[in-house]
């Protein structure tokens, strides 16, 4: 019993990290209006920034800046390759997708090329592998706490600057209507422009939890994490910010639950098995899609 | 002929022929990756019956394509009518548990392969031929009424509706073609390399298919052949050096083809032009 | 008495949607605190005028506001300048409150503009009322005053009202006419795109007539009021 309660406490760590992808992923999908499958590689990308610099300075501060500015500038640079794939006419999101596995295919090659030699990546445990509580069975590691207290705060700040600020307004009325939020005047592009960044903000920060959880990247990491967040955003409705913060935190306790009883690769699998019945029963997703 | 040529060769037939897999359902805007994991299934079908039960070649053949198909017809009843994405995430669910399924289980050899698969004599030649019999059937579909029903799906599934088009049953329709033509790469590509590894069959695949598919042109079948040839025969002719970096190249192509010519590079209006140009001459 | 200078001068005016034209080369003005209204049949180009002026659709021409042209400016910046368009069909964001649409208003525009959310309550007491209601909830003459309080809220000189009386009852048409009245006391300049014939002349001072994207007619509203066969003569 203690191991499985053990095993949802690991759950809400790495499921707060999947709601943290998943609600970048679903900004893009209602400001931008594109799917981002490679959102997941940035981040991955940007742990090994953390790392390289981490390797060269040994000064936490720095490589965490470096998460930070490498997600920022991975999210800006995409931006002129979506909005050239969105100007024309006759679109589809299909479009954006196809795109961004490309961008996907891009960066895993180079990671498992160019950085490291395509070995995984490790990142040094700063907490001296001390826990921070430890009651039986349950341990809660340093990063583990730091990975669940900080996507619980960046949540909440997310949805406070979503629903008490002007950008945040203006986020929502274009993700409920673009046309008619062009047709009042509102600044369109610039705003698709800023959730970029918002996105490559909250990315870089989603790369600095996930060091601090899992203590190591690797160019597979973010593939598989890639679908998974796709996944998430589909089964949950594509684009709903709410539905992708309960199935996210579920989607980390059961694969927690199923990484303890079962043998690794099968933890992949249940997650989508799972995801494909409620797609099946529910195409439209558990919450209802928020986007056509 | 060399080694290294005549398996240019043949994976660049295996290659168009999964190609076509994908090209086939997008007609309708399905984006069936539900093939790869068909691919797996009778490929590692056709080693067992091939080395544990004796098979002859044209018998695992055969039930190889019916395999691929009646695979695609159940789950092409359980997904109806649900949205693009939906068909992806059912796609990847079954790559993922057909590759998992396969490595944890030692009949199939897990992780490390299964081996011996008996060689086939003039397997290209069956291979040439077992191609152009699909190409045939491709290019009858594309030029009949359900071509044309196709097209009008694809390009407002709302205006089909109302002209009494049933993209359902047409999407169920070629999804089923699709698994069987999967099934028949599977089979030909167990036969042909000898051995299977799991690894094979996982979402680079996908990302190869999407983009040899999106290059070569996904309004019809003919654009395929030559980026199949390119995309995925040329880098077995290439030292592994260069290679071993192809996924990069699929991935700045991809993106390149999305952003430049988004239509891919044979399209329909490209082959009108050739035919004029033939008729003119 | 002071000529008053022309707030709003349109110079050859083209728009088309792909091959369709709109807009075929209309030519026209308004001066400051006049009501101008576009009279025509369905099709006839009014709402795309008036959505070419914010740019909301691509135009060939001048469209030149206090002097300074404006076409080709991005919308939020022709906002900002002090044109605000009330578009067709009351559009609000249903999933917000009322007073979010508002907020939306109130953040664009010139900065010294001197409008408040209060003046806006006064015209509109019903929005108060409703302010943390979801704009869903509202109904379609409310949705219609919320539309109109944000484009307000931008400060604007200049209002493009864009088919005002569509989808609402005649006795919700009666009060936005009677705002849109109003308004125009208050210092608004108003250009009119509006089906119901009669009640547009009723408030404005002059009037374009135009069918299939051109001018046909222009004159004082009163003196087209006044005659008797002026329906069939324009709107068939």
């Amino acid at each position: 019993m203690e191991i499985v309660l053990a095993q949802i406490v690991n759950g809400f760590s790495l499921g707060s990290i999947y709601v943290l992808l998943v609600t970048g992923f679903n900004l893009m999908l209602l400001v931008a209006r594109i799917i981002q499958f490679a959102y997941p590689q940035f981040v991955v990308l940007s742990m090994y920034a953390s790392w390289a610099v981490l390797e060269s300075t040994n000064n936490i501060f720095l490589a965490a800046l470096a998460a930070i500015i490498s997600s920022i500038i991975l999210n800006l640079l995409s931006e002129p390759i979506f909005r050239r794939i969105n100007n024309r006419e006759n679109v589809d999101i299909n479009a954006s997708f196809v795109a961004s596995m490309g961008l996907s295919m891009i960066i895993v090659e180079i990671m498992s090329h160019s950085i490291n030699n395509g070995f995984p990546v490790s990142f040094p445990d700063y907490w001296g592998g001390k826990n921070l509580f430890s009651f039986g069975y349950i341990n809660l590691g340093r990063g583990e706490f730091y990975a669940l207290t900080g996507g619980i705060i960046l949540v909440a700040i997310f949805f406070y600057l979503l629903y008490h600020t002007h950008y945040g307004r203006v986020f929502r009325a274009i993700a409920e209507s673009r046309k008619t939020a062009k047709q009042v005047g509102l600044a369109v592009l610039k705003s698709s422009i800023l959730s970029y960044l918002v996105a490559g903000i909250l990315g870089g920060i989603i790369a600095i939890l996930f060091s601090m959880l899992l203590g190591s990247a690797s160019p597979w990491l973010g593939e598989s994490v890639a679908l998974k967040v796709l996944a998430v955003s589909i089964t949950a409705g594509l684009g709903n910010l709410k539905g992708g913060l309960y199935v996210g935190l579920s989607l980390g306790i059961l694969e927690s639950l199923a990484v303890g009883f079962l043998a690794g690769s099968w933890a992949n699998v249940i997650a989508f098995v799972l995801m494909l019945i409620v797609v099946l029963t529910k195409p439209e997703g558990l919450f209802g899609a928020a986007i056509e | 002929m060399s080694i290294t040529f005549n398996y240019f060769i043949g994976f660049s037939f295996i290659y168009i022929l999964m190609a076509w897999a994908i090209y086939l359902p997008y007609r309708v805007k399905d984006l069936h990756f539900l093939t790869v994991a068909t691919m797996a299934v009778t490929a590692y079908f056709s080693g067992v019956a091939a080395v544990n039960w004796g098979w002859p070649f044209y018998l695992v053949l055969i039930s190889g394509i019916l395999l691929g198909a009646l695979i695609s017809y159940i789950i092409s009843f359980v997904i109806g009518d649900v949205p693009t994405f939906t068909v992806v995430i059912v796609g990847i669910t079954f790559i993922f548990i057909t590759k998992t399924v396969i490595e944890n289980t030692d009949y199939l050899g897990g992780t490390m392969g299964f081996f011996a698969i008996p060689a086939v004599d003039n397997i290209l030649l069956i291979m040439t031929g077992i191609t152009l019999v699909i190409s045939y059937f491709l290019y009858m579909i594309d030029n009949s009424q359900l071509g044309r029903a196709a097209s009008v799906i694809f390009a407002d599934k709302k205006m089909a509706y109302s002209l009494g088009i049933k993209p359902k049953r047409i999407g169920r329709l070629f999804q089923t073609i699709s698994g069987g033509i999967a099934g028949s790469a599977g089979v030909l590509y167990a036969y042909f390399t000898g051995s299977l590894f799991p690894d094979f069959f996982s979402f680079h695949l996908v990302g190869t298919l999407m983009t040899i598919v999106f290059i070569g042109g996904y309004s019809t079948m003919w654009g395929i052949i030559f980026s199949a040839l390119i995309l995925g025969g040329v880098p077995i002719l290439l030292p592994s050096a260069v290679s071993s970096w192809k996924n990069l190249i699929y991935g700045v192509l991809l993106v390149s083809v999305i952003l430049i010519k988004p239509d891919g590079l044979i399209t329909k209006k490209f082959l009108w032009k050739i035919k004029n140009k033939i008729k003119g001459m | 008495m002071k000529s008053k200078e022309k707030l709003l001068e349109i110079d050859s005016l083209y728009l088309n949607y792909g091959s369709i034209k709109a807009v075929k080369g209309i030519s026209l003005y308004l001066k400051k605190n006049e009501i101008v209204t576009l009279v025509g049949a369905n099709g006839a180009g009014k709402s795309s005028l008036l959505k070419g002026i914010m740019n909301i659709e691509k135009t060939k021409g001048d469209i030149l506001f206090k002097n300074n042209k404006i076409n080709n400016l991005a919308t939020e910046k022709i906002v900002n300048k002090g044109i605000s368009i009330i578009p067709e069909g009351h559009l609000i964001f249903s999933s917000m409150t009322v007073w979010e649409n508002l907020q939306l208003g109130v953040y664009q525009g010139n900065k010294d503009k001197d409008i408040t959310l209060e003046e806006i309550y006064n015209y509109f007491p019903i929005l108060e009322k409703r302010k943390e209601q979801k704009a869903g909830t509202l109904s379609g003459g409310e949705q219609q005053m919320l539309s109109i309080g944000r484009a307000l809220l931008s400060g604007p000189e200049l209002l493009l009202v864009d088919e005002p009386s569509l989808g609402l009852a005649p006795q919700i048409v009666q009060d936005i006419f009677t705002i849109l009245k109003k308004l125009n006391k208050d210092g608004f300049t108003i250009l009119l795109a509006e089906q119901n014939v009669k009640k547009s002349l009723e408030i404005a001072d002059r009037a374009y007539v135009l069918k299939t994207g051109e001018i046909v007619r222009e004159g004082k509203a009163n003196d087209m009021l006044a005659e008797s066969n002026f329906m069939d003569l324009y709107l068939n």
